[in-house]
């Protein structure tokens, strides 16, 4: 009976684990396992080795679409998590208005990528679009651009585009945790004659350590697999300038059919998002602890 | 005498006996009709294909088959069809190109048609792009062209009262409507630069274009394809317009609504645009050839779609019987009409619009090109990367045009 009860525990996250296993872990394996064939999505998937594979890092474009996924998520996560500290330290000290910021500044994350997609189109385009017009109105002609038509350009008005959309959640995130500071230290900072830098970088900061983490982290991780935006606005263009590892496995899968090559890219997007995730997770970990 | 109990009885049983034949009746009538699923990705409010009103002429002279019609549309069909085929609960018909042919049939999941009574009144170039070793999986509705249009009233603007359909002409042009404060010619690299590239190299040299595919001649050093991409340099350095500006402009819907309005006096693209640009009161436009080295221009013919039967249905007969009313011309002409296309049939007649009469004539005239991707001759793996690299070269066109072509050499190389 008392061995019986030992192993009762497994039999209470043994629901959890048919779960996982069944949406998680077989999904996973199966795409792993499709990643050494040459499927189309149909018929017989037949076996290829490491033959896309060695496609994704023989082939420059698979290369690009690395280095174009990576600097897309360092601009996204570096301004997004700045901005939304920055609108979230705002917001704290301006209670009157709070809701209703915290609530405007939510909306468009509530709204769908085709609808923000073709918005930020129309703004950035080079004929008429609300940005050169903003620019000409103002006198500044001189910095009007081909906004998403410039591979310059196109990366950062992308990333823009993502910010606007989610900053909302940082700040929601940072809100929380401004929550949770004891109003005693702010006070007793006060009393000390300390000004209102000093409180933001010697109290707030590193109490908002745990919101930092989840606020990097999550969109760290949701920014790697984006495609959205590039896919609506760009397509990946011009000339790959925006084209993400997520584009390129929805370009393999439908228009390409090469179901066996988008599992290999959708395994290394795994393995990139897994080890970002868990480097980052670890050092900000460490680095709440020490504060 | 009868008393109330057994009128109620006689009642009771006349009716049940009465239900009993309506009963028997209905089931008979259900059993001879065929209902039939067909899915295409026309037929809905946008692109209607006059397919509500062809199914609706089908269902009357057939009354014993009743059509199911679902729209969806073609990126959904990627999506949405594979699982249904390879789960066995495949529709009876389907809309399907050819790259989807080639990867169903190759896969035993399309039934082979029957030929009778179509396959010989197919013209040339489509008998031959469908034909999948002895079989064929697909009954071809259209043809559909991707030229040029062109407002004239810009063009009438500064002198010019025909299309250009030389290289030529269109430097011309460009170099008028230049001079006028017009914007001449709007050559996205997302498809409209490769639609003028594939048209002029093919054109040059059309017997290239099956080796090139598979990859038994090469793209980079080939003259033909070298000379379209020197046609581009030649036009922006004619005024024709700006690379840098026009490159990346998304002609899907940017470059049409700037089109539409009237902000630009040429821009390929396919003909189905024709409806919506019609729209605009004040566009005055024609659909021409690409211009090319050849007087009359070059059409390029896109073989758009058709209908393919699954291998799994239980209602062949009647999937036939579908396929077969679209092989009628009197049928047919009715999409060909909605669509602005041209009968896949060398004896059938043609939808296209009064103002596509420039691009008729280049037809008539013998300048026209398959368009490669539709026909199976290039891989279509090859097309994204044609309009990326394209869109590259627009942007610096101080490139050599071997560095683009060397692109597409390596796509057929995965393949």
């Amino acid at each position: 009976m008392q061995r019986f009860a030992k192993y009762k525990i497994y039999l209470f996250v043994l629901p959890a684990v048919i779960v996982l296993g069944a949406f998680f872990i077989y999904p996973i394996l199966l795409t792993a396992k499709l990643s050494f064939t040459d499927f189309t999505g149909v018929g017989v998937a037949n076996d290829v080795g490491w033959k896309n594979y060695e496609r994704i890092f023989t082939r420059s474009r698979y290369v690009d679409a690395l280095k174009v996924t990576l600097f897309f998520t360092l601009i996204v996560v570096v301004i997004q998590t700045a901005s939304g500290l920055f609108f979230a330290s705002l917001l704290n000290r301006l209670h009157s208005i709070r809701n209703l910021c915290r609530a405007a500044l939510f909306l468009p994350a509530m709204m769908s990528f085709v609808i923000v997609g073709y918005v930020w189109q129309f703004i950035y385009s080079p004929f008429n679009g609300g940005l050169n017009a903003l620019l000409a109105g103002i006198g500044l002609e001189s910095l009007q651009n081909n906004w998403i038509g410039d591979p310059d350009t196109a990366l950062f008005a992308l990333a823009f585009a993502h910010i606007w959309m989610f900053v909302g959640y940082t700040t929601a995130i940072f809100l929380a945790g401004y929550a949770g500071i004891p109003q005693e230290l702010d006070e007793a900072a006060r009393i000390e004659g300390t000004s209102a830098w000093q409180r933001f970088r010697h109290i707030e900061i590193p109490l908002l350590a745990p919101s930092f983490t989840i606020n990097i982290v999550l969109s760290t991780i949701g920014t790697l697999k984006t495609f959205e935006l590039p896919f609506i606005m760009t397509r990946g263009g011009p000339d790959g300038a925006t084209r993400t590892l997520s584009l390129h496995i929805i370009d393999s899968l439908f228009g390409k059919y090469k179901f066996g090559f988008a599992s290999a890219l959708s395994i290394v997007m795994l393995i990139l998002v897994i080890v970002v995730a868990y480097a980052q997770n670890r050092i900000l970990r460490s680095r709440e602890e020490q504060l | 005498m009868h008393t109330p109990k057994s009128r109620f009885l006689r009642s009771l049983i006349s009716r049940l006996i009465t239900g009993a034949i309506v009963l028997m009746g209905l089931s008979t009538a259900s059993l001879a009709t065929v209902t039939l699923e067909v899915t295409a990705w026309k037929g809905n409010d946008t692109e209607p294909a006059a397919l509500p009103e062809l199914i609706e002429r089908f269902e009357a002279a057939n009354p014993d088959i009743s059509i199911d019609f679902s729209y969806i549309s073609r990126s959904d069909t990627d999506i949405v069809l594979p699982p249904r085929l390879q789960g066995g609960e495949a529709p009876d018909v389907m809309m399907a190109d050819m790259p989807l042919v080639k990867i169903w049939s190759d896969a035993g999941l399309l039934a082979p048609l029957d030929k009778d009574g179509w396959y010989d009144r197919l013209t040339d170039q489509i008998s031959q792009a469908i034909t999948l070793g002895d079989n064929v999986y697909v009954m071809p509705l259209e043809v559909i062209g991707m030229g040029n249009f062109v407002n004239m009233g810009l063009l009438n603007a500064v002198g010019i009262d025909a299309p250009p359909t030389t290289i030529d002409a269109l430097k011309d042009a460009c170099q008028k409507l230049s001079a006028a404060g017009t914007q001449p010619l709007l050559l996205a690299g997302g498809f409209p630069a490769p639609l003028f590239a594939i048209a002029n190299g093919l054109e040059a040299d059309p017997a290239d274009a099956g080796a090139l595919g598979s990859g038994a001649t090469t793209f980079e050093g080939n003259d033909a394809f070298m000379g379209a991409l020197n046609h581009v340099k030649d036009l922006q350095q004619a005024g024709c317009f700006d690379g840098e500006t026009i490159a990346g402009v998304d002609p899907w819907s940017t470059a049409l609504s700037e089109f539409k309005a009237g902000n630009f006096a040429m821009m390929p693209q396919g003909a189905w645009n024709i409806q919506n640009f019609s729209s605009a009161p004040e566009l005055d436009f024609v659909f021409a050839p690409l211009p090319s080295s050849k007087d009359t221009g070059v059409a390029l013919d896109l073989f758009g779609f058709g209908w393919v039967i699954s291998a799994q249905t239980e209602q062949a007969e009647a999937a036939k019987t579908f396929v077969d009313f679209f092989t009628d011309d009197a049928n047919l002409k009715e999409l060909l009409k909605a669509e602005s296309a041209y009968s896949p049939f060398s004896d059938g007649t043609h939808g296209m619009a009064s103002l596509a009469a420039p691009y008729d004539a280049a037809r008539e005239n013998g300048g026209t090109v398959m368009f490669p991707f539709g026909v199976l001759t290039w891989p279509k793996a090859l097309e994204g990367e044609i309009f990326d690299s394209m869109t590259g070269f627009l942007l610096d066109l101080d490139k050599d045009a071997n560095d683009v072509l060397s692109r597409w050499d390596e796509i057929i190389e995965d393949q």
